[in-house]
């Protein structure tokens, strides 16, 4: 058939899938023996874990001399770090929630692997507040838990506060959001497995029948949550902005870093997402549910949103010269000129420059491109909160407390050992839940209307079966 | 001094050991075998009547059933796991068996003493809690130093729980101490060592006496009744910073080996070549409380005070504070001398002299100098710190023609601070190397085998001595080649004198008891009486008739105990003889000897007046004129300088001193080569031969500088201020040997400059050289501990192009990459001013501070409502700094750590920038970039009433009083460091690692200097310097300046104890009190009356940072130079 094929829209899913066929692929990466592939890729996250471990047990028993802050830098690749994997985890909820309510179907593809990413992320983030203290037994200080001094609150004017509660909130939600759509396709999990594989899968499950009281509640929770998390994904990061904005400190104290954050933080969340998805569909060979057109459709998003930040950047810069004070222009100028240069010009050629190659639908397109810009953005998106924390701290008010900064072994083992714990978690993950949302992915299979027209057009069930065997 | 262990104890400790009960008793009737006693202690276990009592009519089972079994099982884990959760183990804490009746617990009390090291002297109050000296004030009756410190002096009493220092004497053998492994094993007794030394010694010995200045009238005493046993001894003085060339230059002049009295505050122009006076030249604490008076500006209409105008090539702290600096090499300042001689005496119509020419654009300026001090005759004064004998004569020479003797400077109160020369000590070297001497006895803080500029000659004849004994309390390098060290008292445990002014009197009175002796040892002894013992002295005829001491021994005598206790009994008495001989008579005031000891022990000082009109001058000045340096061709010279807190060397030991940064170059933990800085017309500043191009990332270079043929490894600093073709290197660092084998911190800390100072034609030391050569980079300094770059605020420069003068800092305030340390002028941290200028500077701040009070009145927290309610009602703290006062002296900064418990973290730590100092004093440059002036700002916490720090710390762990202080509650310190971020001053600290030894973790435990031993602040001996009413952070803690919150608080229990409101200066603060020229002065806000009210209304006062609404409580007075600004021209 050479004639031209027109589908209505262009299939989310490709391959001609059937629904058995959609259970076949998905789940069976969860009954396999792991592949060679896959298992390097665990010792490697394992060793960076333990790694992690490591650091953090130095600095518990040292105490954070072991890094190099100072009476100026109080915060540097500590906080940093607690950005990033905090910005990062914004992809996720975004695709779940925001997408869902509006009705963007591509994002079934995604979605899952994207919230598993969200929460393994928060969890990242979420050791580096307690790790910077130094004494974390002393962390449960932090939490307004009732108490006999007093009572002696926690300070509610501190943005640490607010972080607290945003993050702790952020996770909970998009960690329910997660689970509630792994109920399902736990369910289809159970029922392919045996022996104390099926045990622990029907607990997992909660025992799910598939009736149409649980669909229905099931859709129904769904939607409640994706209510809640839609607001969450902006306050995040608005919260996380007011660490920096609500200080005195030049550079830190500016109006814009909200919505500057939340861009930021899609920004990151995408990028980090198109990394893990172009590397699962490929060894999980997923190529048919994570289609060119899902990529193509992120990079369209950070192409949006790394340009929102560009044009934060530069507003600074005007604000700091129009506001025609000292201290702001001297922090820019700092900032773009200062010692730390090589870190503005790191976050401005990553996060600006290079995202603009996807105005070319050919390199939106690229696998690789996108796979290298995916990594150019995350590395422009951690040299962002560096800039912004350690070289904003290292020159402020007063020249005679000027410092510099470089990290010690320990800050830079604990940073690699957190991509550790995230890709051991990552790993563990697409081990023992279905990547793609199973459940989710089968309501958009005939989307395309590519079972009436072109090469997928009429087969029976009975065909595809034959033609997968 | 307080008694550990009371009579009645002993007494019954020795019937408790007849009793045989190993020495351990309960109570009287144990120890006297009561029968009732005997009794119960037979039955002791046989009853147990409260079961017996409960479990009657079988109402409990005393059985333990398997239910019990668990409760219990259950509660001792529990138990165990609270227990084991507990953090920091307690440490011993004794109470009083009988508590001695002049001590309170909790209450602190003072003793007049008075500090004396060499030539350094303070009076001193100290003040003792619970018998320990834990802090040094200064004394306000002295007329000298009128209540004024130096860092020295307030860093003193750490010294006195030196871990380093010897417990009792000591043979030396091969530069070993022979003292037991065992800290526990006690060293050879006195009696031992005074039998081997006695009978080395005989009455026709040899016995050279080697020490620093000695201004005690009863050491000179005991001296002389040494000699009398002893004819051949003679007691050579040397100053390891020598002033040998003035004592030379008024014996020519006026007939008087001494030094004049100056008098600062009553010189309207003060001219001084290379003597830094501020910080380190004969009596620097004196003169700056002098300077400052001279130069308070109190109102703006009218304002008056004097010139300073400083002749040196390196900016000496001093040179940091004149209003011109005019730059000469220092073998040029001979030159400079005679220039200025001639232009005065063109001026007044006396001769000229011949001698070194000055460069003409120097001399010009000379000119200019010379015509100040004609208009100012007699209302001004030349000083010179050169060690150059007709270079001393012309200055005498000039002041005369001045007529500044009988006003500005004086014979009457001569200062007996500096009496070392510098040939006696050269003729000993000489008698020595000739086997000349059969004994040698060094005082402590004399340390001629580092010191000198000879040291290796000295040290290879120290061999040929018969005997040699040290006095020294702790290990150097001079103690490692003597025999025998017999360690004397610290000034704290001793009795003494000092005159360090004619006619001006004070004593030294011991604070505690001889730390070691208590300890079980054999503990140390003061020299006098060690001097007088083995001159067989008859000590019997000072001490009133009581036992002879030296026949006191423990079988002989019940209460030898106690007698040792009273050591010092002795030189108590025979001082106290030499008072009512010597002092007493020159009184009219009291009528009993008696009434005046008690008085003058009280006060601390006694005065008498002299009177006399200045010998005439009769110097010969041509003779003069022909001793002067001459000036040398060589391309490179370099300068050696004393700094504030080493001197000489002799206190290289002393932790707190080694982490002072030095005020100009702002660098601790050792010698830094200062290397002059340039600008290149461009966007960069240069340095010589392009060194430390990234000191402002922390990173240093080492050199290699070669020096009369002798090359030694030298980290560079770069230095505004330093001339071009000239480099600077500090003196008394790079010591060997300052303490015990892995104990000592000073041990090679810096570069050792001695060798490289030489002598002149008459013998006296010169403290400059010529370079041969500086090498390039040959390394990278891994520790270089600055704590604060070169910043300058406004420096000024030509136009290349333009020829215009332009502001270097913002044309260089940084380039892609090096990112240089130039600050933008505009900040609202310092203004400054020139005195001409004062009304319009009083206007720029009024007006800077209109706009930023118009801006932080937009607000929706009013903060002025909330003021009126809260801090309007009771107190309200706040502080004054008069940054016209303050020279930068650093005197502050270790009162503040000695109050309050900061700890010292070492080289690497303060490398890294985690200096733990609460209070700290910033340095910034501005003026001509190549000759620029200084301001130093003493910055601590601002305790501001709209505080960055608090609002953000999510425990409120710091918060803010009703009195409007800043408090931190450490032990609700999670340790964010968020308050640390967001603070504009950077004032808060972070205790980084467990610098206190107070963590529950060993690991972190942190050493200075490579110690081995025991970490410093951890020894129970060091401890002992801490203040109970600070605690004691351990790491992981913000802390910060406190406002000294423990004197508040004190102050206030006072007045409600006497049942009175709190006045004005009831409550100072340590740093106000250590300050020389009282530039920072603490009070209440709402006290409209006194100093502080006044200081307040002083339209120079600024808040720092005032436009980001921080409402700040500490203020600031600009500024203000009198500077001729046709000297820099």
């Amino acid at each position: 058939m050479s004639a031209v094929v027109s589908p209505i829209r262009e299939p989310l899913v490709t391959g001609g899938k059937t629904y058995h066929q959609i259970t076949e692929d998905i789940c069976s990466p969860t009954e396999r023996t792991p592949s060679a592939a896959w298992v390097l890729a665990f010792i490697v996250a394992v060793t960076g874990l333990a790694l992690f471990v490591f650091g953090v047990a130095w600095t518990v028993w040292q105490g954070i001399g072991t890094w190099d802050l100072n009476r100026t830098i109080g915060w540097s690749w500590d906080i940093t770090n607690f950005v990033w994997w905090v910005g990062i985890g914004h992809a996720g909820t975004l695709i779940s929630a925001i997408l869902l309510l509006f009705r963007q179907r591509w994002r079934t593809g995604v979605n899952r692997a994207a919230e598993a990413m969200t929460i393994f992320a928060v969890i990242c983030a979420g050791q580096f507040p307690l790790i910077h203290m130094g004494r974390i037994w002393l962390a449960f200080f932090i939490f307004p838990y009732p108490n006999t001094r007093g009572p002696l609150w926690v300070n509610f004017n501190s943005p640490l506060l607010w972080d607290v509660f945003a993050i702790s909130t952020y996770f909970t939600v998009s960690l329910l959001f997660w689970y509630t759509g792994l109920v399902p396709d736990f369910a289809t999990v159970r029922d392919r497995a045996k022996g104390i594989r099926r045990k622990i899968y029907n607990f997992l499950s909660f025992g799910w029948t598939g009736s149409a009281k649980h669909w229905q509640r099931w859709e129904a929770l769904s939607l409640v949550l994706a209510g809640l998390a839609t607001p969450l994904v902006l306050s995040v990061h608005t919260i996380v902005s007011f660490d920096f904005a609500t200080s005195v400190i030049p550079g830190w104290h500016t109006t814009i870093f909200p919505p500057y954050f939340v861009a930021g933080a899609i920004f990151s969340g995408f990028a980090m997402v198109q990394t893990l998805m172009i590397m699962t569909r490929k060894i999980l060979k997923l190529e048919d549910y994570i289609t060119l057109e899902h990529i193509e459709s992120m990079n369209k998003v950070i192409l949006a949103t790394g340009t929102i930040v560009g044009v934060a950047y530069l507003t600074e810069l005007f604000i700091a010269w129009y506001s025609g004070y000292v201290y702001e222009q001297f922090a820019f100028y700092n900032r773009v000129l200062g010692p730390y240069y090589w870190a503005y010009i790191g976050m401005m050629s990553c996060n600006v420059l290079s995202p603009q190659i996807f105005w070319w639908k050919r390199l939106r397109r690229n696998v690789f491109v996108t796979f290298v810009m995916s990594i150019f953005v995350n590395i422009g998106m951690w040299f962002e909160r560096f800039v912004i924390i350690a070289t904003t701290l290292s020159r402020d008010y007063l020249p005679s407390s000027w410092s510099y900064y470089v990290p010690t072994w320990v800050e830079i083992i604990i940073f690699i050992g957190s991509l550790g714990l995230f890709f051991t978690l990552y790993l563990i993950f697409v081990r023992v839940a279905p990547v793609v949302a199973v459940a989710e992915i089968k309501s958009i299979l005939k989307a395309g209307g590519d079972q009436y027209i072109g090469p997928n057009a009429n087969k029976t069930h009975q065909e595809s079966k034959e033609a997968t065997h | 001094m307080p008694l550990l262990t009371s009579l009645a104890e002993l007494n019954l400790k020795k019937v408790a050991m007849k009793n045989k009960n190993n020495g351990v008793w309960i109570g009287v009737e144990q120890l006297q075998n009561d029968p009732s006693y005997l009794e119960t202690n037979k039955n002791e276990f046989t009853e147990l009547p409260v079961v017996d009592s409960l479990s009657k009519g079988g109402a409990m089972d005393t059985e333990a059933s398997r239910r019990d079994f668990l409760k219990y099982l259950g509660f001792g884990l529990g138990a165990a796991t609270l227990a084991a959760s507990c953090e920091v183990p307690i440490k011993r804490a004794v109470p009083y068996v009988v508590k001695p009746d002049e001590i309170v617990p909790g209450v602190a009390t003072y003793y007049a003493s008075s500090f004396v090291q060499g030539g350094d002297y303070c009076p001193v109050l100290v003040k003792t809690r619970e018998g320990r000296p834990i802090k040094i004030e200064g004394n306000t009756l002295s007329k000298i130093t009128k209540g004024g410190t130096s860092a020295r002096a307030q860093a003193s009493v750490l010294s006195l729980y030196d871990t380093n220092r010897l417990d009792g004497p000591y043979r030396v053998q091969e530069g070993k101490i022979q003292r037991s492994a065992d800290r526990n094993e006690r060293g050879p007794s006195w009696e031992d060592i005074d039998g081997e030394i006695m009978g080395k010694l005989s009455a026709g010995s040899s016995i050279r006496i080697v020490a620093n200045t000695i201004m005690s009238p009863t050491k000179k005493q005991a001296f002389a009744d040494f000699k009398a046993a002893y004819p051949n001894t003679e007691v050579v003085m040397y100053d390891p910073v020598s002033s040998s060339a003035i004592l030379e230059a008024n014996e020519a002049s006026f007939g008087q080996s001494v030094v004049p009295a100056y008098h600062f505050d009553k010189a309207d122009v003060i001219v001084s070549f290379d003597a830094d006076f501020l910080g380190t030249w004969i009596s620097p604490i004196e003169f700056a409380n002098q300077y400052a008076t001279n130069r308070r500006i109190k109102k703006v209409k009218g304002a008056k005070m004097s010139r300073h105008i400083q002749v040196e090539s390196h900016m000496s702290l001093t040179g940091s504070n004149a209003d011109n600096r005019i730059m000469v090499k220092p073998s040029e300042q001979g030159a400079a001398i005679v220039a200025l001689y001639n232009a005065v005496a063109a001026n007044t119509g006396s001769a000229r002299v011949s001698g070194s020419k000055l460069e003409s654009g120097k001399a010009g300026k000379i000119q200019k100098v010379a015509d100040e001090l004609v208009s100012n005759r007699g209302k001004s004064l030349v000083i010179s710190g050169s060690n150059n004998k007709g270079e001393q004569i012309l200055i005498n020479a000039i002041n005369e023609m001045l007529g500044n003797y009988g006003k500005t400077l004086d014979f009457n109160a001569a200062s007996m601070q500096r009496q070392g020369t510098d040939k006696p000590v050269q003729d000993l070297v000489r008698a020595m190397s000739a086997g000349r001497v059969d004994a040698l006895f060094v005082m402590d803080g004399a340390n001629p085998a580092f010191d000198l500029p000879n040291a290796a000659k000295f040290r290879e004849a120290m061999g040929k001595v018969g005997l040699k004994v040290s006095f020294s309390m702790v290990p150097n390098e001079t103690v490692a080649l003597c025999d025998y060290i017999t360690p004397t008292h610290h000034y704290l445990e001793s009795w003494g004198d000092v005159e360090a002014k004619r006619g001006q009197y004070s004593l030294i009175q011991p604070a505690i008891a001889p730390i070691f002796q208590y300890a079980g040892r054999e503990g140390s002894r003061q020299t006098e009486e060690s001097l007088l013992r083995w001159a067989s002295y008859d000590m019997m005829s000072v001490m009133g008739g009581s036992a002879d001491s030296t026949a006191v021994s423990e079988k002989t005598n019940p209460y030898y105990e106690k007698s040792k206790e009273d050591v010092g009994a002795f030189i108590f008495n025979y001082m106290k003889q030499h008072w009512q001989e010597k002092m007493f008579p020159q009184q009219s005031g009291f009528a009993t000897f008696r009434m005046f000891w008690d008085s003058v022990l009280h006060d601390g000082v006694f005065v008498v007046e002299n009177t006399g009109d200045t010998p005439a001058f009769s110097g010969n000045v041509n003779a003069a004129a022909g001793m002067v340096r001459k000036p040398s061709n060589a391309e490179l010279e370099i300068s050696f300088f004393e700094t504030v807190n080493m001197g000489g060397g002799v206190y290289s030991n002393n932790p707190w001193l080694l982490e002072m940064p030095d005020p100009v170059n702002r660098c601790a933990w050792g010698n830094y080569l200062a290397i002059p800085v340039g600008w290149d017309g461009g966007n960069e500043f240069t340095s010589f031969m392009g060194l430390n191009p990234d000191e402002s990332k922390g990173k240093a270079d080492l050199v290699e500088v070669t020096i009369g043929g002798t090359a030694q490894r030298c980290t560079v600093v770069r230095q505004f201020g330093q001339m071009q073709g000239t480099l600077a290197l500090a003196l008394g660092y790079g010591r060997t040997e300052t303490g015990m084998l892995g104990r000592a911190v000073g041990n090679n800390v810096g570069v050792d400059v001695y060798p490289w100072t030489s002598l002149d034609e008459n013998g006296n030391v010169q403290y400059y050289a010529t370079v041969d050569s500086v090498s390039e980079k040959v390394a990278e300094e891994n520790r270089f501990a600055c704590v604060q770059y070169h910043h300058s605020m406004g420096l000024t420069g030509e136009d290349p192009e333009t020829g215009e003068e332009i502001n270097v800092d913002e044309k260089t305030v940084m380039t892609i990459g090096e990112g240089y340390q130039g600050g933008l002028t505009d900040r609202s941290i310092i203004y400054q001013g020139n005195l001409e200028d004062l009304e319009d500077l009083s206007h720029h701040i009024e007006e800077k501070r209109t706009e930023a009070q118009k801006l932080n009145s937009h607000t929706l927290y009013p903060y002025d409502e909330y003021k009126e309610e809260i801090y309007d009602q009771g107190h309200h703290w706040s502080m004054h700094i008069d940054l016209n006062a303050c020279i930068g002296c650093g005197a502050c900064q270790v009162a503040c750590i000695a109050e309050n418990n900061v700890p010292v973290v070492g080289k690497t730590e303060v490398a890294r920038h985690h200096e733990m100092t609460w209070l700290r004093i910033d340095r910034y440059f501005y003026g001509d970039y190549e000759n620029p002036n200084v301001v130093y700002q003493p910055m601590m916490c601002q305790h501001c009433d709209n505080a960055p720090c608090e609002n953000v710390c999510p425990v409120a762990a710091t918060n803010h009083s009703s009195e409007g202080l800043n408090q931190m509650t450490y032990n609700r310190c999670i340790g964010t460091r968020y308050c640390a971020n967001n603070c504009p001053y950077k004032v808060r600290r972070f205790n980084w690692f467990d610098y206190t030894t107070a963590d529950l973790f060993g690991a972190n435990e942190y050493d200075l200097n490579g110690e081995e031993a025991i970490p410093f602040g951890a020894d129970n001996l060091t401890r002992m310097v801490l203040n109970p009413d600070v605690t004691v952070r351990s790491r992981g803690v913000i802390e910060k300046c406190s406002f000294c919150v423990q004197r508040i608080q004190e102050g206030k229990l006072t007045a409600k104890r006497e049942q009175r409101k709190l006045r004005d200066q009831d409550v100072k603060t340590a740093c106000q009190t250590s300050c020389p020229t009282g530039a920072i002065v603490f009070g209440d806000d709402n006290d409209k009356e006194g100093i502080l009210a006044e200081r307040l209304e002083n339209p120079l006062n600024y808040l720092v940072l005032e436009e980001i609404n921080t409402q700040s409580a500490v203020r600031y007075q600009a500024r203000v130079n009198n500077k001729n600004e046709e000297l820099d021209a």
